[in-house]
């Protein structure tokens, strides 16, 4: 990785917990502590974890459209959490993101047309003619036709409506778009329709993606890299291909061997997480994996284990246990077949990509 | 290019867009949408109707609403005793009904119209900004409490004192109480709205606070909030014409249609109608724009268009 196009250093977002007649804050959910990445131009990096673990969380305070306790987040070389609300706006133009829920995070009461045109004559992009004609290759860009331009959203089902915000996405041609969960609320063959193309719209425009899901499937499709989250932190950053073949850090083998979830009666993994998410109100001490780790021992307790570099074939890995060269040691995994649904998963990603690729 | 390549290309974005909406059907437009519903076409009409006479009431008035005559508690047409001359009937002082209810609809609905406009607009104004500007929320909404605490008859009865009888402290009166009405309605249903994520994909679009007040929150909220205007637009007539009953509201001779019925109430047992006619235009005008304010809020709404 040259120089990056997004850094992001120690982003740290707690909300506080009000209580009382007086309202005071008694306390706060430590959604974001300390979370620190990189991604290149044309890459994915992508955010993983279990429900609220603070990825969303993550997306937004880069985006600040929350914003962040503290840290930085770099975008070109400029800190996107020191400018003001008048050059933020501005630098919009080159951050963009895409919901997770395809029925909500468009305006019901404009036309296409009208939402693809804001970003474009917000940000002086195009203006008369050339933005009407920017418009319909947006729509041409996405898989969609002129004539849907002049329709709402509720006309659209869900993959049609991801591709219109996929589409506003692009408008501003963005170094970075945000997907938080892009995919999650569509059918299995349109997740296919929509992963493949914001892959295709990665190659031909090289924005960064960060990719945020749960779905191991999906970010083993299209990310280079991948971080791990629990309870705020990053756990472990690697590549994907070492990431799912080596995990560094018993969390990301449990997620790994959990996700998807296996057919009920099939036999589950011997060291399976156990029991719920502890609260992000009140971390474990130490490490906040140990109630449910497997290899637990009583430094975990004691101490948190900070993210350190381990060694790998690409150099970049980076896990955060006490026991992490143990954990990657460990045979059982690499040696398990992938489980077979997320087999058969990836197996529909790649049928609708030949598809695609006999059909263009 | 090859011919296989110009074949290939229509094809992948076929396949790309799916198949139930490969013809572009158009979308009927909202007013025939409405023209569909047969009880606000009527209701509209009635409405119509009424707004008609109460404007062109000078021209279409048969006799001057403010002249006696000798024919008093003359019955309508319709009745024994009824005057071809009177359609509707004299009241208790010989003046023609007909054209009483022609000039009392005027001075109602306008007192109407007025004070709904003034308070809906101040009203939902203060309920959208205190859903976009949390911050600003608890303060508002207090102020609303205040405010709701205020009986709008009470209030009128001290305009009154203070400015004198007439339409001006009635139509205060009005827009006042239904200020906090208005803004605890439009905030319920713009803080419905602002928890929607396309708000926050227009800031992340970089959309300014006022663009994204108004092509965002209030684009979203107007119809609804309408629809209460519409329906709060029938109360307010009911309340003006309990005023102008109490004697509150327009200075006799002047016709007011809610006076009109207070006065007709000291002969209600020998001549009913001089009560009952403008108590039903009263009704009849509550119901319509209930009816009409519903359908309106039915076909302005995409998403319950099917
Ligand atoms: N506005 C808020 N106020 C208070 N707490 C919040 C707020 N937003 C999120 N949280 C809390 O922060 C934590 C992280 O939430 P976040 O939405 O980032 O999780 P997530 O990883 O995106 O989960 P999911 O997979 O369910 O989307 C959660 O415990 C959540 O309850
Ligand atoms: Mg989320």
């Amino acid at each position: 990785m040259s120089t990056p196009v997004l850094e992001v250093r120690n982003l740290t977002k707690h909300f506080p917990v009000k209580s009382g007649i007086f309202k005071r804050s008694t306390a706060a959910v430590q959604a974001v502590t300390d979370v620190s990445f990189a991604v290149g131009a044309g890459e994915t990096l992508a955010i993983v974890g279990e429900s609220g673990c603070g990825k969303s969380t993550t997306g937004r305070a880069l985006l600040r459209l929350l914003e962040p306790d503290s840290g930085e987040v770099v975008l070109d070389g400029e800190d996107v959490i020191a400018l003001s609300p008048s050059r933020l706006q501005g630098a919009r133009r080159h951050m963009q993101m895409v919901f997770q829920d395809p029925f909500g995070s468009l305006n019901p009461r404009m036309t296409v047309r009208e939402t693809l045109m804001e970003p474009i004559l917000l940000h002086r992009v195009a203006s008369g003619p050339a933005a009407d004609k920017m418009v319909s290759e947006l729509l041409k860009t996405v898989g969609l036709n002129d004539y849907h331009a002049e329709r709402y959203p509720h006309e659209f089902s869900g993959g049609q409506r991801q591709r219109i915000c996929i589409a506003r996405a692009l408008a501003t041609r963005p170094r970075l778009i945000v997907c938080d969960e892009p995919v999650s609320a569509l059918d299995v063959s349109v997740q296919a329709q929509i992963v493949n193309l914001l892959q295709d719209l990665q190659k031909q425009f090289g924005m960064a993606y960060v990719f945020i899901s749960h779905d191991l499937a999906v970010v083993r499709h299209i990310a280079k890299r991948v971080a791990v989250m629990y309870l705020g932190r990053i756990v472990e950053e690697a590549p994907a291909e070492e990431i799912f073949a080596t995990p560094r850090h018993p969390y990301t083998r449990a997620l790994i061997e959990a996700a998807p979830k296996p057919v009920p009666g099939a036999a589950e993994g011997r060291e399976m997480v156990m029991g719920d998410a502890p609260s992000a109100l009140r971390p474990p001490s130490g490490c906040a994996f140990h109630p449910r780790c497997p290899l637990a021992q009583d430094i975990c307790k004691r101490e948190r284990p900070e993210l350190r570099a381990m060694p790998s074939a690409s150099g970049t890995a980076a896990a955060a246990c006490h026991f992490a060269e143990t954990v990657a040691a460990m045979p059982a995994e690499s040696t398990r077949p992938t489980p077979e649904i997320l087999a058969r998963r990836l197996a529909v990603l790649a049928e609708a990509r030949a598809a695609q690729a006999a059909a263009g | 290019m090859t011919l296989a390549e110009a074949s290939t290309a229509p094809a992948a974005a076929a396949a790309a867009a799916p198949p139930e909406d490969a013809a572009p059907p158009r979308r009927k437009s909202w007013f025939r949408r409405l023209l569909r519903d047969k009880a606000a076409v009527a209701a509209m009409t009635v409405l119509g109707i009424i707004i008609f006479g109460a404007i062109f009431a000078p021209l279409l008035a048969t006799h001057d609403p403010y002249v006696n005559s000798r024919s008093v508690m003359t019955p309508p047409v319709w009745q024994a005793g009824g005057e071809a001359e009177h359609l509707l009937g004299t009241d208790g002082q010989g003046r023609d009904i007909f054209s009483r209810i022609l000039y009392g609809s005027r001075l109602t609905l306008l007192i109407g119209l007025v004070s709904v406009g003034i308070g809906g607009f101040i009203g939902s104004m203060i309920g959208l900004l205190s859903a976009f500007y949390t911050r600003l929320d608890a303060w508002l909404m207090r102020l609303m409490d205040m405010m709701l605490s205020f009986p709008a008859i009470l209030l009128g009865l001290a305009l009154v004192a203070v400015m004198g009888q007439g339409a001006v402290p009635v139509i205060i009166a009005l827009a006042v109480s239904s200020i906090p009405d208005c803004a605890r309605i439009s905030r319920g249903i713009a803080v419905g709205v602002m928890k929607m994520e396309f708000i926050e994909a227009g800031r992340a679009v970089g959309l300014s606070d006022r663009d994204l007040f108004r092509k965002y929150l209030l684009r979203n909220c107007i119809s609804s909030i309408m629809i209460f205007i519409s329906l709060r637009f029938g109360q307010v007539i009911l309340i003006g014409a309990a005023l102008s009953f109490l004697g509150l509201g327009a200075r006799p001779p002047m016709a007011e249609l809610g006076m009109m019925a207070s006065q007709g109430r000291d002969y209600l047992l020998f001549a009913p109608h001089i009560a009952v006619i403008p108590s039903v235009v009263i009704f009849i005008i509550v119901l319509c724009a209930n009816v009409a304010g519903d359908a309106l809020r039915d076909v302005l709404d995409p998403r319950l268009q099917a």
